[in-house]
C-alpha cells in the first residue's frame, strides 16, 4: 500500500516538474511561495488569491471575479505576508519568489472583521425583504466572521428613489433590473463586468467617498443583452431582477443543471424550481470555462419563460369545420394515422414531408428521421426552416465549411479574431464575449468584415464595411492583396477569381485597397486565428459562392496549421441535426451508417425545405409534419410558404404555443419545452451536452420524442424498444469518425451581383434582436419587456433623409409586400442598410422577402399621421 | 449645442494630445466649465460625442470631482472652510451668519445670481482661521463685521 | 343479623353523611368553570392561535421573508410573496396549517419583523380539514395589539443585536 502511495506521490512530483518545465519553456517564469505552510509554484503574474484557490484555500471576497481584472475595492481578501508591514489584498498582490503568506492568521481575521463592520455601517440589514437573503456573500461572510454588533451609533445613510415622489428605496434601472443603493457595498463588480466583459456603457459609479453610488448612465436604461449577469454577480442584494424579485426564497428551491436552448454554444445553466410546484423560478449560469465563462446572455437567462408562460398550448387541437377544437391525444393520433394513410394510399408515401426544429434534442431528431425514412419511406425531411434556396449535397463548399471543427475556448488565445458576415452580439453572444476577453486580456487583434457597422466592432482594430451583397469580392480582394504583396507564395489562385486585381476588387466591394491589404497583412502575420462566419453567409442565397471564396482564403493562408474557420450554426442543436443526418441527402458515410442501423434507406428524391414547399404548391406533397418549427414566420418568403401550406391536404404542427404555422394546421399537438425532459444537444463545437429535466411536462404537452414514437406506434411500426435503444443509435452516429473534408484545390469564385433597383433603393437585412432568438422568445415575459415589437433599425443619416424621428412609424415596401414598423435610430447601423428583427410574429416581416433574391431591397416612406 | 465652436475646437485639440482618448475627459470638462460655468447631462453627452468615448465615462469623472459644478452658480462662490481649526474658531456660526445674511441655505444661490454658498474641506490656511475663499481670493481671520464689509464690497462691485 | 344492622346503618348514617357533603358543596365556590360561558385566563406566555401584527399606521408588518416557514419544525407555514404598489415586499398568500402546527412558537422567535405572534385563543376546532388552514386575512389583526408581553422581550433581544424598529 505504502509503495503505491509512494509511486503516486513520485508521479505527482514528476508531473509537477514536467508542468514547471513546460511553463518555463513556454516563456512564463515560475515563482515559488509558501501559503499557510505549503509550498506552491505558479507562473509569474498569478495573484496570491488565485494561487491560494488553486491550493484549495478559501479566501473570502466581494469584488473579485475570476473573469474580471482585480481592483481590490472591497478589501475583504486580506492576507498577511511576511516582511510586509500591513495586511495586503490578495486579489491585487502578485506572488513573488519566496513570499511567506498567511491567509487565516489572527491579524487577518481581525482585519476582515473590521472590513465587514465598515461595510455594514450603512447597510440597511433588510435581509427579510432582500431577495439575496440565503445566498448573500455579505450574510455568509458576516456570519463566518462572527460580526454580531455594530459600534456605529449614528443614523444610517439612506438613498431613496425620489423620482416619482415616493420615498421607497428601490430604483428601476432597466426593464429587468432593480437597484437598491442602500444595500450596495460598492464593489464595482457590476460596472466592471458591464464595461470590461460586455463592452456596454449604461451603468456607472457616480460621486465619490461616502456618497458614491452605482446608477445607470444619465438618460439611459440598463437594457443591454447581458444585463442579467449584473444581477447574478452582485454579492449583495443591491441588484435584483424582476423575474426572481419577491417570488420565492432561495432555500425553498432546488437546482437542476441543464443547458440553454437559445444559443448554439449551449450555455450551461441552472434551473431553480420549487420543491412542491412544477414551476421554474429563474435561471443562473453554471460556469463552464470551455463554453460560457460564467456569463449568460439575457436570452439564455430569461428564455426559460417560454416554458412557464400561460400561453402554452394545453391540449391537442383538431380542426373540425374550419375551427380548431380541443381533443385528446388518442383522437389526435387516430386522425393523424387515418389521414396520412389515406394520403399515402392515394398518392404514395413520397408525398409526405417533415420539418423538424433545430431546437429539439438528439433523441427527438433521430426518431423523427427514423419515422420518415423507415415508416414513411420518404427523403422529404429537413430541419432548416429559415434559409432560402438551400444547397443540395453534403459536399458543397458551404456544407464543408459548416462541418469544420471549431473550439470556443480557442478564441481566448487567438491573436487575430475575424468576424465575417456575422453580427456576433445578435447571433453568438458567448463567442462575442470570448472575443472581448481575448481583446482585454491578450490584446488580440479584432477585425470585423460586415456590410454594416456592427455593435461588436467597437473593439475592432480594423472594421471593413463593404457594400452589401459583395462579401465574396472582399474575400477575393484579400487573397489578391496577399498575392500582390507577396505575402503568400502560392499563385495558383490567379485566374480562378474575379476581379483580377486588388484595386478592382476594392472598388467593386466599396472598400479601400488599404483595408484589404491591412487584413491580408494581419492574417499572414497572425500566429493563431479564429475566423467566425455567421448568419449573413448562411442565409444568403450566394452561400456557396461566399463559402468558396472563404475556402480559397483558407487554403491560401494555410489556416489548417494556424487557426480555425467555420460557419457557426445558429440554433441549439443545428449541428446535432446535421450530424444525425436529418438532411434530405446526408453524406454517404451517414447514409451507410443509417441504413446499417435501420436495415433500409429510402431511394426517393431528396427534397429540402425549399423544394418541399415548391412541391406543396404543385400538390405533389400533400401531408406535412412540422415539429417545433415555424416556417411561416421564419422562411424568407411568407407568400411562398402560405401558398404551400394552404394547399396541403393535411398538416400536423407541434409547438409550444399557437403560432402562425399552427393556425393553418389540421392537427396541433402541444410540445414540451427543453426544460421538461431529458435530452442531449450538440453545440456548435460538436460537443454533446445533456439537458436535465427540471419540471414535469406542463399541461398535456409531451416531449417530441414521445409524440414521434406515438405516431410510429399508431402506424404499427414501433421505432425503438426503449429510449435507451434510440440513444444507443444516436451515440453510434455521433461517434462516427467524422472526417472533415477540405477542397483539394482552389475553387472558382465568380461573384454574382444583383443590380440595384431604382424603385426599391434600400437593402434590408433580417436579423435576430439581441434579446431574442427565433420565433419563441417573444413569449417570454422578461424578454418582451426588453423588446416587444419589431422595429426598423437605421442610421441617423438615413433617418434624417427620411425626416423621421426615433419611434415614428414608417412604411416599408418591397415588390411583394409592405409593413409598417417604428423606427429605431442606431449609431451602429451604417452603409445605407436597414435591419428588421424577425422575432415578432405580428409584424410578418418575411412577407417583404422573396426567396430567389440575394438582396432584399425595400422602399421606406414616412407614415403621415 | 451648448458648447461654443471655440470650446469644441479646444477640446478636439486637447484630445489629440493623449495616447488614449479617455485622458481627454478632464481637460474637456475644464474647458466646458470655463465656458458655461457648470456641466450637466447635455454637456456630458456633447463631450462624449466630441472625443468619442461613452457618456458614462464623462459623467463618472465629472461627478467624482467637486471642482466641476453641476448647476449654474452665482458670480461669487463663497467657500467656507469647515475643518477642525476653522470649526473650533466658529466656522459653523459663520456659515449660519452667512446663510441668514444672504437668505439662502448652504449649497444654494441667491436669487440675484450673485452669491453661492458652500462649505468645503480644509483650504490650508489654518493659521488664519476662520477663513473663506471667494472665487480665487482668501478672506482670513473672519468676524461678523468683516463678513458684512466683504459682502457689501462685492455687492457694490457687481 | 349483623349484616342487616350494618345495611340499615349505611342507609341512615352514611348516606346522610355523604349527602351532607353534597349539600355543603352547594354553598362552596366551584373549582370548575362553566366552560363555554366562562373561560379561564391563560398564562401570558400561552401559545395559542397565531395572529399577524400591524404597524401603528395600519400597514402589515409581515414582509413574507420566509424565516418562520424555515424555522417551523412541522412545516406548517406556506407563503407566497408579492410586491405592493409602492414596490415593497408583502405577503400575497400566508397560510398556517393548524393541524400540522405544534405550537412551539419558533415562528414568532424567528420573525425579524415582529409580525407573527401566538395569541391566547385556543378554540378553533372545526368539522372539516380545510377550515384548519388559516389564511392571512383570518390571522391579520385589525388594530395593532400593544399589550403583548412577548413583544417587549423580542424587542429587547433585538436591541442587543443593534436592530431597531423600522421607522415608517
Amino acid at each position: 500500500m505504502q509503495g503505491k502511495v509512494g509511486v503516486f506521490v513520485s508521479i505527482g512530483i514528476v508531473m509537477a516538474e514536467q508542468v514547471k518545465k513546460e511553463q518555463a519553456v513556454s516563456g512564463v517564469p515560475m515563482v515559488t511561495a509558501t501559503i499557510d505552510g505549503r509550498e506552491v509554484t505558479v507562473p509569474k503574474g498569478t495573484t496570491v488569491l488565485e494561487a491560494a484557490r488553486e491550493m484549495g484555500i478559501h479566501i473570502p471576497t466581494f469584488c473579485w471575479h475570476p473573469k474580471l481584472k482585480s481592483v481590490g475595492a472591497c478589501r475583504m481578501c486580506y492576507v498577511e505576508i511576511e516582511r510586509m508591514p500591513k495586511l495586503q489584498v490578495s486579489c491585487a498582490t502578485e506572488v513573488m519568489e519566496g513570499m511567506v503568506i498567511q491567509t487565516a492568521s489572527e491579524q487577518v481575521l481581525q482585519g476582515r472583521k473590521a472590513v465587514i463592520e465598515f461595510i455594514l455601517l450603512n447597510h440597511p440589514l433588510d435581509c427579510p425583504t432582500c431577495d439575496k437573503g440565503g445566498e448573500c456573500d455579505l450574510q455568509n461572510h458576516t456570519f463566518a466572521h462572527a460580526v454580531d454588533d455594530s459600534r456605529y451609533s449614528f443614523k444610517k445613510a439612506r438613498y431613496t428613489d425620489g423620482t416619482d415622489g415616493t420615498t421607497f428605496d428601490d430604483k428601476r434601472l432597466g426593464p429587468e433590473i432593480v437597484l437598491n443603493r442602500n444595500r450596495c457595498i460598492l464593489c464595482y463588480k457590476c460596472v466592471r463586468a458591464n464595461k470590461e466583459a460586455f463592452g456596454e456603457y449604461d451603468l456607472g459609479v457616480y460621486e465619490r467617498g461616502n456618497i458614491a453610488e452605482i446608477n445607470s448612465a444619465p438618460g439611459h436604461e440598463v437594457d443591454n443583452p447581458f444585463s442579467g449577469n449584473l444581477v447574478e454577480i452582485c454579492p449583495v442584494g443591491a441588484l435584483t431582477n424582476s423575474d426572481w424579485r419577491y417570488k420565492i426564497r432561495v432555500w425553498l428551491t432546488q437546482t437542476t443543471s441543464s443547458i440553454c436552448n437559445m444559443t448554439s454554444s449551449g450555455s450551461n445553466i441552472l434551473f431553480y424550481k420549487e420543491k412542491n410546484h412544477n414551476k421554474i423560478y429563474r435561471v443562473t449560469s453554471r460556469m463552464n470555462d470551455s463554453i460560457d465563462d460564467g456569463w449568460l446572455p439575457d436570452v439564455s437567462r430569461y428564455g426559460y419563460q417560454i416554458a412557464t408562460t400561460e400561453e402554452r398550448l394545453k391540449t391537442p387541437l383538431i380542426k373540425k369545420d374550419g375551427k380548431q377544437v380541443e381533443a385528446t391525444w388518442d383522437e389526435a393520433m387516430t386522425v393523424i394515422h387515418n389521414r396520412f394513410t389515406e394520403i399515402a394510399e392515394k398518392k404514395g408515401k413520397v408525398c409526405l414531408g417533415g420539418l423538424a426544429s433545430p431546437y429539439l434534442d438528439n433523441d427527438s431528431l433521430h426518431s423523427f428521421n427514423k419515422l420518415f425514412r423507415t415508416v414513411f419511406k420518404s427523403n422529404n425531411i429537413d430541419f432548416r426552416s429559415d434559409y432560402r434556396m438551400l444547397p443540395e449535397g453534403a459536399d458543397s463548399p458551404y456544407e464543408m465549411l459548416v462541418d469544420q471543427p471549431f473550439t470556443i475556448a480557442d478564441i481566448d488565445d487567438s491573436d487575430l479574431i475575424i468576424s465575417f458576415g456575422s453580427d456576433l452580439i445578435r447571433e453568438h453572444p458567448n463567442e462575442y464575449l470570448r472575443m472581448r476577453k481575448a481583446y482585454n486580456f491578450k490584446r488580440a487583434k479584432v477585425v470585423s468584415i460586415n456590410p454594416y457597422a456592427v455593435k461588436s466592432a467597437d473593439i475592432a482594430e480594423l472594421e471593413v464595411i463593404h457594400s452589401i451583397g459583395r462579401a465574396e469580392t472582399v474575400l477575393n480582394g484579400i487573397c489578391l492583396a496577399a498575392m500582390e504583396m507577396g505575402l503568400v507564395n502560392n499563385q495558383d489562385l490567379t485566374g480562378k477569381i474575379a476581379p483580377a486585381t486588388t484595386a478592382e476588387a476594392a472598388s467593386d466591394a466599396g472598400v479601400t485597397e488599404d483595408d484589404l491589404k491591412e487584413v491580408a497583412r494581419a492574417i499572414s502575420s497572425a500566429k493563431k486565428i479564429s475566423f467566425i462566419c455567421g448568419e449573413m453567409v448562411s442565409r444568403s442565397i450566394a452561400r456557396d459562392t461566399i463559402a468558396s471564396a472563404l475556402w480559397n482564403l483558407y487554403l491560401l493562408f494555410g489556416f489548417k496549421d494556424k487557426g480555425q474557420m467555420a460557419i457557426l450554426p445558429r440554433y441549439a442543436n443545428s449541428r446535432g441535426a446535421g450530424s444525425l443526418g436529418l438532411l434530405p441527402s446526408p453524406s454517404d458515410g451517414l447514409r451507410n451508417t443509417l441504413s446499417g442501423l435501420w436495415g433500409c434507406f429510402p431511394e426517393s428524391d431528396p427534397n429540402n425545405t425549399d423544394a418541399m414547399l415548391a412541391l406543396m404548391r404543385k400538390e405533389e406533397i400533400s401531408g406535412f409534419f412540422i415539429i417545433g418549427a415555424n416556417p411561416l414566420m421564419l422562411y424568407p418568403d411568407r407568400q411562398f410558404v402560405t401558398d404551400g401550406l394552404e394547399r396541403l391536404d393535411f398538416l400536423v404542427a407541434c409547438d409550444l404555443f399557437e403560432t402562425d404555422t399552427t393556425e393553418l394546421a389540421d392537427v396541433v399537438l402541444p410540445l414540451s419545452s427543453w426544460a421538461e425532459y431529458d435530452g442531449d444537444y450538440v453545440n456548435l463545437e460538436g460537443k454533446v451536452q445533456h439537458a436535465r429535466q427540471a419540471i414535469k411536462p406542463l399541461y398535456q404537452s409531451k416531449p417530441a420524442y414521445e409524440i414521434i414514437t406515438m405516431v410510429a406506434e399508431k402506424f404499427g411500426a414501433p421505432l425503438f424498444e426503449s429510449i435507451e435503444a434510440c440513444r444507443k443509435e444516436v451515440d453510434e452516429l455521433l461517434s462516427m469518425t467524422h472526417s472533415t473534408k477540405f477542397p483539394s484545390q482552389f475553387l472558382e469564385v465568380k461573384p454574382c451581383y444583383e443590380d440595384a433597383e431604382e424603385e426599391y433603393p434600400t437593402p434590408l437585412l433580417i436579423c435576430d434582436d439581441p434579446h431574442h432568438c427565433g420565433h419563441r422568445t417573444e413569449k417570454s415575459q422578461s424578454l418582451s419587456n426588453f423588446v416587444s415589437e419589431a422595429y426598423i433599425e437605421m442610421s441617423p443619416e438615413k433617418a434624417e433623409k427620411l425626416a423621421v424621428k426615433d419611434g415614428e412609424s414608417v412604411r416599408v415596401e418591397s415588390p411583394v409586400g409592405k409593413i409598417v414598423v417604428p423606427v429605431r435610430i442606431s449609431d451602429c447601423i451604417d452603409n445605407n442598410v436597414v435591419l428588421i428583427p424577425r422575432n415578432f410574429a405580428s409584424t410578418q416581416v418575411t412577407s417583404l422577402l422573396m426567396r430567389k433574391r440575394r438582396l432584399d431591397r425595400v422602399k421606406i416612406t414616412k407614415v403621415d399621421e | 449645442m451648448m458648447l461654443s465652436e471655440e470650446s469644441v475646437k479646444a477640446i478636439k485639440e486637447r484630445a489629440g494630445r493623449y495616447p488614449h482618448r479617455k485622458s481627454a475627459i478632464l481637460p474637456a470638462l475644464t474647458i466646458a466649465c470655463r465656458q458655461l460655468g457648470y456641466v450637466d447631462e447635455t454637456v456630458y453627452r456633447e463631450i462624449s460625442k466630441i472625443i468619442r468615448i461613452p457618456m458614462v465615462e464623462v459623467a463618472e469623472a465629472a461627478t467624482f470631482y467637486t471642482m466641476f459644478p453641476k448647476a449654474p452658480r452665482g458670480k461669487y462662490l463663497i467657500q467656507v472652510c469647515h475643518n477642525i481649526s476653522c470649526a473650533l474658531l466658529g466656522a459653523d456660526s459663520l456659515i449660519g451668519y452667512l446663510e441668514q445674511k444672504l437668505g439662502i441655505t448652504k449649497g444654494e444661490t441667491t436669487p440675484d445670481d450673485l452669491f453661492t454658498l458652500i462649505s468645503v474641506e480644509c483650504l490650508g490656511s489654518c493659521a488664519t482661521a476662520p477663513m473663506m475663499q471667494i472665487n480665487e481670493d482668501y478672506y482670513e481671520n473672519l468676524t461678523r463685521q468683516k463678513v458684512d464689509d466683504i459682502l457689501q464690497d462685492l455687492r457694490s462691485k457687481a | 343479623m349483623k349484616e342487616v344492622i350494618k345495611a340499615i346503618g349505611n342507609v341512615f348514617i352514611s348516606m346522610p353523611k355523604g349527602l351532607f357533603v353534597t349539600f355543603k358543596h352547594l354553598f362552596i365556590k366551584p373549582v370548575t368553570l362553566d366552560y363555554p360561558k366562562q373561560k379561564n385566563p391563560m398564562s401570558p406566555r400561552y401559545r395559542g392561535k397565531h395572529y399577524l401584527e400591524r404597524y401603528d399606521d395600519g400597514t402589515e408588518r409581515c414582509v413574507c421573508c420566509g424565516l418562520c416557514a424555515a424555522a417551523c419544525p412541522a412545516d406548517a407555514i406556506y407563503m407566497e410573496p408579492d410586491e405592493t404598489e409602492k414596490g415593497e415586499r408583502c405577503a400575497k398568500v400566508y397560510e398556517i396549517n393548524l393541524l400540522r402546527c405544534i405550537f412551539c412558537g419558533f415562528c414568532e422567535e424567528a420573525c425579524p419583523e415582529e409580525a407573527i405572534f401566538l395569541g391566547q385563543e385556543y378554540e378553533f376546532s372545526a368539522g372539516d380539514r380545510d377550515s384548519f388552514i388559516w389564511t392571512k386575512e383570518e390571522m391579520l389583526v385589525q388594530h395593532p395589539r400593544k399589550d403583548n408581553p412577548l413583544k417587549r422581550v423580542i424587542r429587547r433581544v433585538r436591541k442587543v443585536y443593534g436592530v431597531t424598529d423600522k421607522v415608517k
